[in-house]
């Protein structure tokens, strides 16, 4: 199975949001929030054109000469994104692009910062690397974990499905 | 909270319905009425209305599903845009249950028809007619010591048999004489109770196919019905156990009432019966009031609606076959 930036993410998020989305159970409902970040993101790349790259499977939503930039309606899950972004940052230096990565919220909620930079270094490559033999063994049991029933889950587009 | 757009739009009237930039409108002697597409999910064609491809091609993109009715109301087929949720693992799984676990599930829906005509009917034992007891008590006590036993899908069809065919016999004892049913007809049906039980069971059935359209299960794997035989027959297990609670709610409420009499709401020619315009009219806003009602959901910590929990009960039967939790359809005394 190809592992996407998204699923990287969601291995963070929700470890059941990311089987099911990797199994192509997608999102059940048009969920608003899922709309508002398209639509922010359709508006924030209008007329530019070094926006969304797209190299086997990643979408890199920015790309300058220095940065991956990875841009998110809200400061939700920062480690999420922070993992989505350096699994981009490990993709493109394999295609020998060496790039530090930045994430840029549109509301901040959790943090004072608007954005975050970071770098695949010593200490993050290992471990990113631990993490995607970690998603590849779990995306291949038959089943998702169970529910968790968190306070996150309340703003889920899963919440009928996991809950019922 | 300002009340939302309708997701379900019945048109009645004859007239033309197209697109016009990205909105509805349709069109008749009276004028042009625009329809909102924002939260619209499905449309009923009830009477003779043009279309053309452009529209088609635009609905499909909204992921509308479309029923459509002939001048009688009979239902003539859905228009099911490109599936939006499609998963093949889904599919595989859903096909897996069918073939090695089929009798457990379909003893659900089995048990969970004769637990939900409790529910119904109880409200006239308690208002004073005894006369029904003891089928309240068959329905209670001896069906659910029935169902673990049966080995076969035709036994317990026969069992199914039994309990609806026990519930058209309690017709005469609450409902008035010129309702009552001798036994139940379709295609076409012969007097004002069948006409209103096939046109309710149908709205019922065509409201179920929107409801598993949304979800990745594949309509035409079944559980109950015979997988083949028609060809959503999924909608067919899925509206069973909402069919006393809906449907035939619905039924006692308008005639009752006497909001539907055979005088005025029946069109009788031949040998069939059939509900006319006006009592259509009647009948469908009786049936969305009931589908649009909301209660508390107890685990989910919410209000739905039936229709929601229609849609709930196919994310139910999709978890049972993906992840093997329990599978009980919706019960009326599990409201809270």
């Amino acid at each position: 199975m190809r592992i996407t930036g998204t699923i990287v993410n969601y291995y963070i998020h929700c470890k059941r949001q990311c089987w099911l989305f990797a199994h192509k159970m997608n999102f059940e409902d048009d969920s608003e929030d899922v709309r508002t970040g398209r639509i922010l993101h359709e508006i924030r790349s209008e007329g530019r054109n070094n926006t969304e790259i797209q190299i086997e499977g990643i979408k890199v939503d920015k790309m300058t000469e220095e940065y991956v930039v990875e841009l998110k309606k809200s400061d939700a899950d920062v480690e999420a994104t922070k993992w989505q972004t350096l699994y981009y940052l490990y993709i493109l230096k394999q295609k020998g692009l060496d790039r530090k990565g930045r994430l840029e919220f549109i509301e901040r909620n959790k943090q004072n910062h608007r954005t975050v930079e970071l770098e695949l270094d010593k200490r993050t490559e290992p471990e990113l690397i631990r993490l995607l033999d970690d998603i590849e063994v779990y995306l291949q049991q038959d089943k998702p974990v169970p529910a968790i029933y968190a306070k996150k889950c309340e703003r889920c587009a899963y919440y009928a499905y996991c809950y019922i | 909270m300002a009340k939302s757009a309708p997701t379900t739009r019945y048109i009645r009237t004859p007239g033309t319905l197209g697109r016009e930039d990205n909105s509805l409108t349709f069109r008749n002697e009276k004028g042009i009425t625009h329809i909102p597409i924002n939260s619209l999910k499905e449309l009923y064609l009830l009477n003779e209305i043009s279309l053309n491809s452009k529209l088609f091609t635009f609905l499909s993109m909204a992921n509308i599903t479309v029923h459509f009715f002939d001048y009688y109301g009979q239902f003539r087929g859905t228009f099911y845009p490109k599936e939006a949720r499609v998963s093949g693992k889904v599919m595989l799984l859903q096909a897996k249950a069918c073939l090695e676990n089929r009798l457990p599930i379909a003893v659900a829906f089995v048990g969970a028809i004769a637990a939900n005509i409790h529910e119904v009917l109880y409200h006239y034992f308690k208002h004073g007619n005894k006369e029904i007891k003891p089928y309240l008590d068959w329905l209670k006590k001896e069906v659910p010591d029935l169902l673990p036993k049966i080995k076969k899908v035709p036994t317990l069809l026969s069992l199914e048999g039994e309990i609806w065919r026990r519930f058209y016999e309690t017709f005469q004892l609450i409902l008035p004489e010129d309702f009552v049913m001798n036994h139940r007809v379709k295609r076409p049906p012969d007097n004002p109770i069948n006409a209103l039980v096939s046109f309710g069971n149908t709205i019922l059935y065509t409201k179920t196919i929107s409801q598993i359209y949304h979800t990745h299960l594949d309509q035409t794997i079944s559980f109950l019905h015979e997988p083949s035989d028609r060809r959503f027959s999924l909608s067919l297990d899925l509206s069973e156990a909402f069919k006393p609670l809906i449907v035939f709610r619905t039924i006692f409420e308008v005639v009752n009432n006497r909001r539907i009499q055979v005088s005025k709401h029946f069109d009788k020619k031949y040998n069939y019966c059939l509900l006319n315009e006006p009592g259509r009219d009647v009948f469908i806003t009786a049936m969305e009031e009931r589908l649009q009602q909301v209660f508390d959901h107890g685990t989910m910590k919410r209000k739905i609606s039936y229709l929601t929990a229609i849609k709930y009960d196919a994310y139910k039967l999709k978890k049972h076959v993906v992840e093997g939790t329990p599978f009980t359809p919706f019960l009326e005394k599990d409201r809270r």
